[in-house]
């Protein structure tokens, strides 16, 4: 049997219609406004340097009992979880009564050049976590670490875990050697001392261009294809919009913490083998006794769940909870289905153990 | 084979069709676009006189410098599919079967109207090339920049350097074989993307060939496309993770390095030669800087731990002093015992 039917009038048709959309265009273009985000309001209650911790203002008063504090990667902005009223994990937590606090990396520049994961883990990540505490006057607080964050995250609690009370990681990669871990497979043979000492600070650029070759003809082509739909469409765009600025709109990385990122957790994947250490001091996830909640997405590309899901096999928790979300590295937080389901299972998760 | 009436009439119905739209898109394209009649060029498709125009659109006012990212990027994905409507629409009429004829009618549809001839049949190298950022341009002009310097030292690479020039040439001789290894790599790595490419067209027909069951049928342009996508990400995806992609992935990154710090290189000799502060120097300086600041900031962690030790102290003494109104009772007590004391002394006297 053909394998292909189609219709020569639906073909056609099509190929109207996406003309169609094009004219359209024009109009819808000129008129979408520079999309904004943030959908929530906050204020900064700790500031350090480029770092500035937020706590996001609910509509009542948060009924938790400990504050939330969510710790985004390096490689991207943390608005993410916040990025427009419809589409809000922060908006979704603050509505079930959390109090969410989130760490703002800010831009790194030269002056930043020489930051270490000792800097980030057990400077900046350790004195916002006692910001937080100090501001909710609470002495342990909960800790929510996304992708990179996340890896940061347990670093940070196999270190100062007398400090928190539950974990969560969401999109996390604990197993940097798994073989479909495309992002990982190439940075292997890569020289990260001749890369950093060259660059000194990883171009954001030229780490959004890595992360679009991971697949270059959906990434490239079929979203934008894609994006002919809602081309007559104000709204539709705006999202469109929205999303690609967030996307492109990268920090660069700080050359030393990234050296050891790369040369720790990529190429020697010391999380899981051992022999890791932050600023001298050893970090063994074994050492990790709290409660520990684990979200990862089933079709993620850049971290896939392969690399997430062995968390469980590490910890040293008895408390440990696994979360499989049908969905992608972004749709984690931005799908409608996220909407419905994260945020209710991480309330719930932490209400159970929050003291 | 030899076609059966059904097949021409259904090619005809398709032609008859196909001319009726041609038709209708160039005037939609005119009407929509401005073209004056006749202005789109012989051998040009509609299509990509449409997109051309359109995106001309933008070339006027702010509606440029807004979205013009927006334009380049939705062209570079249109262009592809646009000509895949064009091929399907041209060739696509009933009576192919055969995957492997839907397949060839796929692959020249990346031959379209201004395509890089270099390209053709390598789409995901198109892929690539479309998908440079900023950092990867600024790559490319930074070697343009560098290519006098490569042409200049080419043919002295292998000799020995002497005299009072020996550093700057055998700079320029090292500087130019990294150039050399770059390229060498930039090959290895485009012969695996081709072979990607070439690949692409072989899981295209096997998932094709899958489609020819009842029900899993692709019945549309974007159906097709998408079918191709996947193809092209799987292929892609078995060549980029296999063992020699890494390797010459991770050649080509450490070779891109070595040109680019030859360049940094050079232009410190440059930057010294006319007194203005190097990249060294202000790394040197920027290590410096966070040192202390690093140390300021323990420092001041350390004083604010020792500024809670001594109000815990002062606490602590405040509390003792506050122990104090019981020194008169102590006092009195002493003084009950010594009258106690006393007492029996008294009891002594007679």
């Amino acid at each position: 049997m053909d394998p292909i039917r189609i219709d020569p009038k639906r073909a056609l048709d099509e190929a109207m219609r996406a003309q169609q959309k094009l004219a359209a265009s024009f109009k819808t273009l000129r008129e979408v406004e520079d999309v904004d985000y943030g959908a929530t309001d906050k204020e900064a209650i700790y500031t350090e340097d480029k770092v500035v911790v937020y706590r996001y203002k609910g509509k009542g008063r948060p009924t938790a009992k400990a504050p939330l504090l969510i710790c985004y990667a390096l490689v991207n902005r943390p608005y993410m979880v916040d990025l427009q009223d419809d589409r809000s994990l922060v908006k979704n937590l603050l509505a079930l009564g959390e109090d969410v606090y989130i760490i703002d990396w800010g831009y790194p520049d030269g002056g930043d050049r020489w930051l270490t994961l000792d800097d980030y883990i057990n400077g900046y990540i350790r004195r916002c976590v006692d910001a937080v505490a100090k501001h909710a006057g609470v002495k342990k607080i909960n800790l929510l670490g996304i992708c990179q964050g996340g890896a940061f995250s347990l670093c940070f609690t196999a270190l100062h875990q007398e400090k928190l009370q539950n974990l969560i990681t969401m999109v996390t990669p604990v197993d940097f050697h798994t073989r479909d871990n495309m992002l990982s497979h190439w940075t292997r043979g890569m020289d990260v001392d001749l890369f950093v000492d060259t660059l000194g600070n990883v171009p954001a650029d030229l780490m959004n261009w890595c992360y679009l070759t991971l697949k270059p003809v959906r990434l490239n082509q079929q979203k934008y294809v894609a994006m002919l739909d809602i081309l007559d469409d104000k709204v539709e765009l705006e999202n469109f919009l929205r999303m690609e600025k967030w996307i492109f709109d990268s920090p660069d990385q700080a050359g030393e913490a990234f050296r050891q990122f790369i040369k720790d957790f990529y190429q020697g994947n010391k999380l899981v083998k051992g022999g890791l250490e932050i600023g001298g001091k050893p970090v063994s996830l074994k050492t990790i006794t709290i409660p520990v909640l684990n979200i990862f997405a089933e079709q993620d590309h850049l971290v896939p769940p392969s690399a997430s899901r062995p968390l469980g096999e590490h910890v040293g928790t008895k408390d440990y909870t696994q979360l499989a979300f049908k969905g992608g590295h972004i749709g984690i937080y931005v799908s409608g289905r996220a909407q419905r389901e994260v945020p209710p299972a991480i309330h719930e998760w932490l209400a159970k153990r929050t003291k | 084979m030899a076609k059966g009436p059904d097949v021409t009439r259904a090619q005809d119905d398709w032609q008859k069709l196909s001319s009726q739209y041609w038709n209708a898109w160039n005037d939609a394209t005119r009407k929509a676009f401005g073209v004056e009649a006749g202005a789109v060029e012989p051998g040009k498709a509609p299509w990509h006189e449409g997109l051309e125009q359109w995106s001309r659109m933008f070339d006027a006012g702010s509606a440029r410098n807004v979205q013009s990212e927006t334009v380049e990027r939705l062209l570079a994905g249109a262009r592809s599919y646009f000509a895949l409507l064009q091929k399907l629409a041209e060739q696509g009429a009933g009576g192919k079967a055969d995957p492997q004829a839907w397949t060839a009618a796929v692959r020249e549809s990346f031959n379209f109207p201004g395509a890089d001839a270099a390209l053709f049949d390598n789409p995901l190298a198109r892929a690539m090339r479309e998908l440079a950022g900023h950092g990867a341009k600024g790559f490319e002009q930074m070697l343009e920049t560098v290519q006098p310097a490569m042409r200049e030292t080419r043919a002295l690479l292998d000799l020995p350097a002497f005299g009072y020039a020996r550093e700057h040439q055998e700079h320029y001789q090292r500087m130019a074989k990294a150039w050399l290894d770059y390229q060498h790599e930039t090959n290895r790595y485009n012969a695996l993307i081709a072979r990607a490419s070439r690949r692409a067209f072989e899981v295209f027909e096997d998932k094709l060939a899958e489609r020819g069951e009842p029900g899993r049928q692709v019945d549309s342009v974007r159906g097709l496309y998408d079918l191709w996508v996947d193809a092209a990400e799987d292929a892609y995806a078995e060549i980029a993770l296999s063992d020699e992609f890494r390797e010459v992935y991770g050649a080509l990154v450490n070779a891109q390095m070595r040109v680019r710090k030859h360049a940094q290189l050079e232009v410190e000799k440059v930057s010294n030669d006319l007194g203005i502060p190097t990249r060294t120097e202000i790394d040197s300086i920027g290590k410096r800087v966070h040192d202390l600041h690093r140390d300021a900031k323990d420092r001041g962690e350390h004083d604010a731990d020792l500024r809670d030790e001594v109000a815990a102290l002062r606490a602590e003494i405040e509390k003792l002093k506050g122990a104090r109104p019981k020194a008169p009772r102590a006092r009195k007590a002493a003084a009950k015992t010594t009258r106690a004391t006393r007492k029996p002394a008294g009891e002594e006297k007679p």
